[in-house]
C-alpha cells in the first residue's frame, strides 16, 4: 500500500521533476518555412530535425509548410522585407528553398544575408556545377535522368543518339512526357533543341529569343522529334505529366524514359519501380536540372542559429541523406561524399548541369511541340 | 403531370406566394444577383471584348479573331474533336440509361434494387479518381489486358491516351443522371396504356417504340442536354486519359490561357465553345418551355 507520506514527497517532487525536464528542453526555436513537396517535409522533420538537435544542444527548428497556401513562401518573405524596413521580428529564420529575387526589391533593400565560408564553413565544399551565389544557398538538386530495364536494356544508353537510336530499334518501347506537364517530358525535348543546336546550352538565353531566329533554332529539334514521333510509345501518345510516364515504366509497358533523379530514385527505393530499373546520365550533353536554394533573411530572429543550420545543412552527413532518402544531388562535391555512396552514383553524376531560360523559349518550346511534334500539323 | 397537380391542390399556397410576390422575389433575389454578377455580366464583357480592337485611333470591332481561329487548323481541329467525341459521349450515355431505366421500370426486386443502386454510384466518385483508376484498369499491362490474357485473348490495344479512354470514363461518369431523369419520365408512362397496347395485340418492340419511346422523348433529350453540357467543358478527363493532341476544348483554353499566356485567343476559344453549349442549352430550354406549355 502508498504511504501517504510517500505519496506527499512523491507529489512534491514531481514539479520539480518536470522543471528539469522543461529545461533540457529549453532550446532556441529556429522557424524554418518550406513549399517544398511531402517527401522534403517529411525528410525535415523525421531526418533533419533529430539530427541536427544531436549535433547542436542548443538548438531545434519547427518546420512550417507553405505548400499550397496563397504565395507560399513568398508571402513569408514579404512578411519579412515588411518588417526590415519596420525594424521587428520578422519570425523567421530559414528558407528552406526560396528565390530571393522572386520578391522585387528584397535583394536591394538588403534582406538576405551572404553565405560565405567565413559564416559558413562548409561553403568550402560545395559543387562546382552549383552556380556561385552568396545569398543563394545550393543544398540539394535534381535532374533529369534516362531510366531504363537493365532486364531488357544491357548496354544502357550514354549519348542522346543512343537514346533515339534505341527507341527507333524497338518501336513502341520509349516514351517521354507532354512538356508542359512536367519537367521530365520538358527536359528531354530540351535536350533535343540541344542536340539540333550544336550541344550548346548557352545558345538559348533568355535575351536571346527573337521569333524568326527562334522559329529556325526550335525547328532543328522539331526534326528529332518528328522522326522520332511514330517510334513512341502508342505511336506518339505522350502521358500527361512525370508520374504517368514512371507509371509506364513501372507497368512495364515500356522499357525506356526519361525521369527526374528524385522520384526516380525515390521510387526505387520505395520499390514502386521493380528492381531491375536503373538510372543513367548522358554523358554527352546531360539533360537539364537544376538546385533547390535556401536563403535567410539579414534580420532573421536568430542570425547565428539560421548560419549554423546552413552549414549543417551543407555537411557531408546531411547531404548523404539527401542522396539517400529523397534521391537529391548533393550540394556540395561529390568528393566530399562517402566514396562508396560516389561509386554507387558513378553512372548519374554529371559534369555538367544544363539549363533552359524561362520565359518566351519555354513558351515557343511547349506550343510549338504540340503543333509540330504531337499533331505533325504547322499551326499558322 | 402529377406533381404540378399536386401543386395545383395545395393552392393556398401558390396564392399566398402569389399575393406576397415581393416576398417570392426576395427569395430568389441572392441566387439571382449572383447568376447576374458573377456569371452573365462577367461573361457578357468577355464575348464583347473578343470583338473588341484597341488601337491608338481608338477602339473598333472586328472578326479578326475568330477567322485566325478558324484558319488555323490546329484550333478548328481541337474543335471538330470536341463536338464530335462529345456528342457520340452523350448518346452513348443516354442509350445505355434507357436500357437501365427501362429494366428499372418493369422489374422489381432484389436485383433490380442493386443494379439501381450500382447505376447511381458513379455520381460520388470524382473525375480525377476515375481517370486514374482506369489508367490502370484499362492501360498497358492492366489489369483488363490481363483478364483478356487469362481466356486466350491476346493482342489487346489499351484505349489509354486515345481517344477511347476519355470516351470510356466520360460514359461511365455520365450515367447516373440520365438514369434517373428517364427514370423520372418513364414513371409519367402509365401502366394501362402498355397494357392496353398489348392487349390489342402489340409486341414488345412496338410497344417501346410507338408508346413508350413518345412519352418520353422530352426526358431523353434533357438527359442528352445535361450529359453534352458536362462532357464538353471538361478537363480532368480528357488530360488525364486522352492523347495529346487534339486537345478537349477545355484542356485548349486552360493551355493557351495558362501555359502560353494568350488570353485574347482563349477568350475567343471560350466564345465559341460557348456558342456549341447555347446550341444544346437552347435545345434545354425549350423542351422544358414546351412542357410547361403543354400542360397549362
Amino acid at each position: 500500500m502508498l504511504n501517504r507520506r510517500h505519496f506527499i514527497v512523491t507529489a512534491a517532487a514531481l514539479p520539480i521533476v518536470h522543471g528539469t525536464m522543461a529545461f533540457a528542453q529549453d532550446r532556441k526555436v529556429l522557424q524554418v518555412y518550406t513549399s517544398g513537396d511531402t517527401n522534403i517535409s517529411n525528410w525535415w522533420n523525421d531526418s533533419i530535425k533529430p539530427a541536427f538537435e544531436a549535433a547542436n544542444p542548443d538548438y531545434t527548428f519547427n518546420v512550417t509548410i507553405t505548400r499550397g497556401v496563397g504565395a507560399e513562401n513568398a508571402a513569408i518573405a514579404q512578411r519579412a522585407l515588411a518588417a526590415l524596413q519596420s525594424k521587428t521580428d520578422p519570425q523567421v529564420d530559414y528558407f528552406e528553398e526560396f528565390e530571393p529575387a522572386s520578391v522585387e526589391g528584397s535583394i536591394e533593400a538588403g534582406l538576405w544575408l551572404e553565405m560565405t565560408t567565413a559564416n559558413v564553413p562548409n561553403l568550402a565544399m560545395i559543387n562546382p556545377a552549383a552556380p556561385e551565389a552568396p545569398i543563394r544557398l545550393p543544398y540539394r538538386g535534381s535532374q533529369v535522368l534516362i531510366a531504363y530495364d537493365s532486364a531488357k536494356i544491357s548496354t544502357p544508353p550514354k549519348t542522346f543518339a543512343d537514346v533515339v537510336a534505341w527507341a527507333k530499334a524497338n518501336p513502341g518501347r520509349f516514351t517521354y512526357g507532354r512538356p508542359d506537364k512536367g519537367g521530365s517530358g520538358s527536359n528531354f525535348v530540351i535536350r533535343a533543341l540541344h542536340e539540333g543546336n550544336g550541344k550548346d546550352p548557352a545558345a538559348f538565353t533568355k535575351e536571346n529569343f527573337e521569333a524568326a531566329k527562334a522559329e529556325e533554332m526550335l525547328q532543328k529539334g522539331w526534326a528529332i522529334l518528328k522522326d522520332l514521333h511514330p517510334h513512341t510509345f502508342g505511336e506518339g501518345t505522350y502521358p500527361a505529366g512525370n508520374t504517368p510516364t514512371l507509371q509506364l515504366l513501372a507497368q512495364g509497358a515500356v522499357d525506356m524514359i526519361p525521369a527526374w533523379s528524385d522520384q526516380a530514385l525515390q521510387a526505387l527505393n520505395q520499390g514502386v519501380l521493380p528492381e531491375t530499373v536503373k538510372v543513367v546520365q548522358l554523358q554527352d550533353l546531360a539533360l537539364c536540372g537544376g538546385f533547390a536554394y535556401s536563403a535567410i533573411p539579414s534580420n532573421a530572429t536568430d542570425v547565428e542559429g539560421a548560419l549554423k543550420l546552413a552549414n549543417f545543412m551543407i555537411s557531408p552527413e546531411t547531404q548523404t541523406s539527401c542522396v539517400r532518402e529523397i534521391g537529391g544531388f548533393p550540394g556540395i562535391s561529390w568528393d566530399h561524399l562517402p566514396p562508396e555512396l560516389k561509386a554507387e552514383y558513378i553512372d548519374v553524376i554529371p559534369v555538367s548541369i544544363p539549363t533552359f531560360p524561362s520565359g518566351d523559349w519555354q513558351t515557343a518550346k511547349n506550343d510549338g511541340w504540340y503543333t509540330n511534334v504531337a499533331t505533325n500539323l504547322v499551326r499558322d | 403531370m402529377v406533381i404540378d397537380a399536386e401543386l395545383r391542390r395545395v393552392s393556398p399556397w401558390r396564392t399566398r406566394f402569389r399575393g406576397e410576390s415581393l416576398a417570392g422575389l426576395a427569395l430568389v433575389a441572392a441566387p439571382l444577383s449572383l447568376l447576374l454578377l458573377l456569371v452573365l455580366l462577367p461573361t457578357v464583357s468577355m464575348v464583347a471584348s473578343t470583338f473588341q480592337f484597341k488601337t491608338e485611333a481608338g477602339t473598333h470591332l472586328g472578326l479578326a479573331r475568330y477567322a485566325a481561329f478558324f484558319a488555323d487548323d490546329y484550333s478548328v481541329e481541337n474543335l471538330r474533336y470536341t463536338v464530335v467525341w462529345t456528342l457520340i459521349s452523350a448518346v452513348t450515355s443516354v442509350l445505355l440509361a434507357l436500357g437501365l431505366a427501362l429494366y428499372l421500370r418493369f422489374s422489381s426486386g432484389r436485383i433490380a434494387t442493386m443494379i439501381h443502386a450500382l447505376s447511381l454510384f458513379p455520381l460520388f466518385v470524382p473525375g480525377i479518381i476515375i481517370s486514374y483508376a482506369l489508367a490502370r484498369f484499362l492501360g498497358p499491362n492492366g489489369l483488363f489486358q490481363l483478364l483478356l490474357e487469362q481466356v486466350g485473348v491476346t493482342g489487346y490495344a489499351t484505349p489509354y491516351l486515345t481517344p477511347l479512354a476519355p470516351y470510356i470514363a466520360f460514359v461511365w461518369e455520365n450515367l447516373p443522371l440520365p438514369v434517373l431523369v428517364i427514370s423520372a419520365g418513364l414513371a409519367q408512362v402509365s401502366d394501362h396504356s402498355i397494357e392496353a397496347a398489348r392487349d390489342l395485340g402489340a409486341g414488345t418492340v412496338r410497344i417501346l417504340l410507338e408508346v413508350v419511346l413518345p412519352q418520353i422523348t422530352r426526358s431523353l433529350v434533357i438527359a442528352f442536354s445535361l450529359v453534352f453540357i458536362f462532357v464538353i467543358g471538361s478537363y480532368t478527363v480528357p488530360i488525364l486519359l486522352g492523347p495529346p493532341a487534339p486537345e478537349m476544348m477545355g484542356v485548349f483554353i486552360q493551355r493557351t490561357l495558362g501555359e502560353l499566356m494568350r488570353p485574347d485567343e482563349a477568350k475567343v476559344q471560350a466564345t465559341i465553345l460557348l456558342a456549341v453549349a447555347s446550341v444544346i442549352g437552347a435545345l434545354y430550354i425549350l423542351t422544358m418551355t414546351s412542357r410547361s406549355r403543354g400542360d397549362e
